[in-house]
């Protein structure tokens, strides 16, 4: 059996470095998209064969599909502009260059990692020691919902960022996305899906305090289905006008920043959960986070305002 | 393995150090809530909360020295710290009071609509970016973790590239976009650098790495790793590309806000890294090697700022060059009088962040009234803008280092541990910078002294004027504070002496 894992191991690898030449060595771009998607695909069952599930889940989730759906959006959006040409790629001086970087770079590290120290002294032995107080079962969650609550806090912040920058940029004009209604087979599809896909959801932000799952991987699978619906014609894309909108967006960050503010009147630390409320608060805590990344997400895939107020113009001075 | 101490009250003093992070944090998303609706209060309100945040830490490190705080009530390493010491309040004190004269500013710039920004609503997409930037500044110079000083940096990183791309210009966008993938690049080279020594050290903490013993044969390539991605998000020679594109064409204070600050966050990470959290790890070679690129920066920069044709991308290209001496002082930490080279870099960097601001504010004033910013056309406009052209000369008294200048103190400090460690030559480079920074701030001033002539000007708001010159004067007056700033310094400073065992003998 261990031989037979072993050599899923090396096809893994081998495969997943193909795959990466091949989307970097791929002159169509639509090709290197799809091999882009190929690859996050099988990039999660790596983190899964490493007993990273969580990782894996989002893998899947952001870096194969929605960044995928949103790479493809662009490539859409690009041919439709009229003045699009495709930049001309590095000379072959340029490619030589940045593969003697790269590669150096590489040799470098793969020193490094050939003068690994024998055993490995992470912190997992502390976190299974305190993960009874973090109030989640799964180690995953304790650390980004209690132990580094504090990045997690941050990481919401860049989210929330990434929309502020979108809405502030100039609008879109004319976008792929109104260009042909969907066929019937898709929107029969999207119909049965978008349920499904809301309820896996809900599961995977239920189970997430005990087992693989979370606000981020909810989230993303959430933010599919309002993908699904913008694609479909279903829904408008958001244009950040309603204060509703732009609340919906805030709320995971400002609940976390309340919830860190509220405890310390407690007498305790910023972000210091107390035993007895940690599970609730966790778990209030991840509904409202899904909430606010699958917006996020799905704002960011639609990729800016279409202004009626500011009809379509060019920026150039 | 310290876990919570419950028992212990909380001091009776309030935790500044988590308002100073969480006050800018709250306030962005409900400026963005807000939108346009009672947003010129509410902005002032919670810049000055920050401002005064800020400003009660300071008085708390002065008086009761280095605050701490565990995030959630775990210490290192399971948890993440904040530490405030005299090198953070510094840097904090900095962002605020750069930060409080540039709001003047570009509240200011975006109420003009226009000229700026094509859309009237300017201010309601200035104010959340900016506060998420300054959030991200203060939590980068609080921040006790490697990982989250990343997550820090993103912060920070994020929100100055979506205030450049507010120019909504297409020159703006592209500068926004390259920007953008550069600092990513630096992020994931730092990233990389993150695993290799989160992997081999088992802690993040910077304490803890401080005090274990780094793995000797991982260590090294781990701090090449960070520093290179730290090097190319603070625009070090040669990886300065992206920084006069997108200085130059981002809206004035927002030019101001990343010159004077932005660059610094990375270079105060870069600077914490090398003489507190990997002391002794760099060889001295490596540390000369920066010293090198420092004076490419100062060389190269120069040049170009004495060749720009417009006023912003001369300002832009003099930030590169006076990046360079930040990167000078690395050979002379381990070296005697390291100490003082230590202290001058931190009061270089504060009082270049004032300069510079100034000066991006005065020429953005100077392009506002002008409608352009062509060097070679700005003769006979000189006399009719008295007040910009005066704050561009006392930012140029500061750039250029002579007294009474925080500069002049900095570079003086520099040039004497220069010579104490026995390398002259650097004292050499210090001294052809403030040649060189004369050539091109004067290529600027001479434009004063062309007979006025009658060109259509528009009209500049007093507020804009009013913001260069304040800062202006704080630059100039920044040396007559050194004294303070150096006591503030000594609180939690590392031991700098100690890290000399391999400079040059």
């Amino acid at each position: 059996m261990t031989a037979i894992l072993w050599a899923f191991d090396v096809v893994l690898a081998v495969t997943l470095v193909a795959l990466a030449a091949g989307v970097l060595a791929t002159a169509s771009l639509f090709r290197s998209i799809v091999l882009f998607i190929v690859f996050g695909l099988t990039m999660s069952i790596a983190w899964a064969r490493l007993d990273a599930v969580d990782l894996g889940l989002v893998e899947a989730a952001v870096g194969a599909g929605l960044t995928g759906a949103l790479l493809l959006n662009t490539l859409g959006h690009m041919r439709s502009q009229a003045e699009f040409t495709p930049e001309p790629s590095h000379g072959p001086g340029g490619r030589l260059a940045l593969a003697l970087a790269a590669g150096t770079a590489g040799l470098a590290i793969g020193a490094a990692v050939w003068a690994w120290p024998d055993a490995f002294a992470g912190l997992g032995d502390r976190v299974d020691t305190h993960l009874a107080e973090s109030g989640a079962q799964n180690p995953v969650t304790a650390v980004l919902l209690n132990f580094r609550a504090y990045d997690t806090l941050l990481e919401i912040g860049v989210l929330v960022v990434a929309v502020v920058a979108v809405w502030a940029l100039s609008p879109m004009r004319g976008r792929v996305l109104d260009a042909d209604p969907p066929g019937l087979v898709l929107a029969g599809f999207v119909h049965l899906l978008v349920p499904v896909v809301v309820l896996v959801a809900g599961y995977l932000l239920w189970m997430g305090t005990d087992a693989p799952g979370g606000a981020f991987q909810a989230g993303a699978v959430l933010a599919a289905a309002g993908v699904l619906l913008l694609i479909t014609g279903r829904v408008a894309p958001p244009q950040l006008q309603a204060i509703v909108e732009r609340g919906a967006v805030v709320l995971g960050l400002v609940a976390f920043l309340a919830v860190g503010v509220a405890v310390m009147a407690g007498g305790h630390a910023f972000l210091e959960l107390p035993d007895a409320w940690a599970t609730t608060l966790i778990l209030l805590l991840e509904s409202l986070l899904t909430i606010s990344i699958a917006i996020v997400l799905v704002i960011l895939f639609a990729g800016g305002r279409t202004d009626a107020a500011h009809p379509p113009e060019d920026a150039a001075p | 393995m310290a876990r919570r101490e419950r028992t212990r009250p909380v001091p009776a003093d309030a935790p500044w150090i988590v308002w100073t992070v969480v006050l800018p944090l709250l306030a962005a998303p409900v400026a963005f809530v807000l939108g346009r609706r009672g947003l010129a209060p509410f902005a002032a309100a919670s810049s000055l909360g920050v401002a005064a945040s800020v400003a009660a830490l300071a008085w708390q490190v002065a008086a009761q020295g280095v605050q701490r705080h565990r995030l959630g009530g775990w210490g290192a390493p399971l948890g993440i710290e904040l530490h405030a010491d005299g090198l953070s309040v510094l840097m904090l004190v900095m962002t605020a009071v750069t930060g409080v004269v540039v709001s003047l500013h570009a509240h200011g710039t975006f109420g003009l609509g226009g000229h700026e920004t094509r859309e009237p609503s300017g201010r309601a997409r200035f104010w959340p970016l900016w506060l998420f930037l300054w959030g991200g500044l203060n939590a980068v110079f609080l921040s006790a973790d490697l990982f989250n000083l990343f997550v820090s940096l993103e912060l920070v990183t994020l929100s100055a590239v979506a205030l450049v791309a507010l120019a909504a210009t297409r020159v703006a966008v592209a500068a926004a976009l390259q920007y953008l993938l550069a600092a990513m690049l630096g992020s994931l080279l730092y990233l990389l650098g993150v695993a290799l020594v989160y992997a081999t050290e088992g802690t993040l903490s910077l304490d803890e790495l401080a005090r274990g013993a780094p793995h000797a044969s991982v260590a090294p390539p781990a701090l090449a790793l960070l520093t290179i991605g730290l090097a190319l998000k603070t625009a070090l020679f040669p990886l300065h590309f992206w920084l006069p594109p997108a200085h130059a064409n981002a809206p004035t204070p927002v030019s101001a806000l990343l010159s004077g600050l932005v660059v610094k966050a990375s270079f105060y990470v870069l600077w914490r890294l090398w003489f507190q959290a990997f002391p002794g790890v760099a060889p001295f070679e490596a540390s000369m090697l920066l010293a090198v690129l420092g004076t490419g920066a100062i060389v190269w920069g120069s040049v170009q700022a004495l060749q720009a044709t417009r006023l912003k991308s001369l300002v832009a290209y003099s930030t590169v060059a006076q990046l360079g001496y930040l990167f000078l002082v690395f050979p002379l930490v381990g070296g005697p009088g390291g100490l003082a080279a230590w202290q001058a870099c931190a009061v270089f960097a504060v009082s270049h962040a004032f300069a510079k601001a100034a000066f991006f504010m005065a020429a953005g004033n100077i392009r506002l009234a002008a409608g352009h910013d062509r060097i070679a056309d700005l003769d006979g406009i000189g006399a009719r803008l008295p007040r910009s052209f005066f704050a561009v000369g006392l930012a140029s008294v500061a750039l250029m280092g002579l007294p009474p200048s925080g500069t002049f103190v900095a570079k003086w400090m520099m040039m004497r541990a220069a010579l104490e460690s026995g390398q002259a030559w650097l004292m050499v480079v210090m001294l052809l910078g403030g040649l060189f920074s004369a050539g091109y701030c004067f290529r600027v001033l001479a434009r004063a002294f062309t007979p006025p002539t009658d060109t259509p000007l528009q009209p500049v708001p007093g507020s804009l004027d009013a913001a260069a010159l304040a800062l202006a004067v704080i630059a100039l007056a920044t040396g007559l504070f050194v004294a303070p700033a150096l006591d503030l310094l000594a609180i939690g400073a590392p031991d700098v002496a100690g890290l000399g065992q391999d400079g040059p003998r």
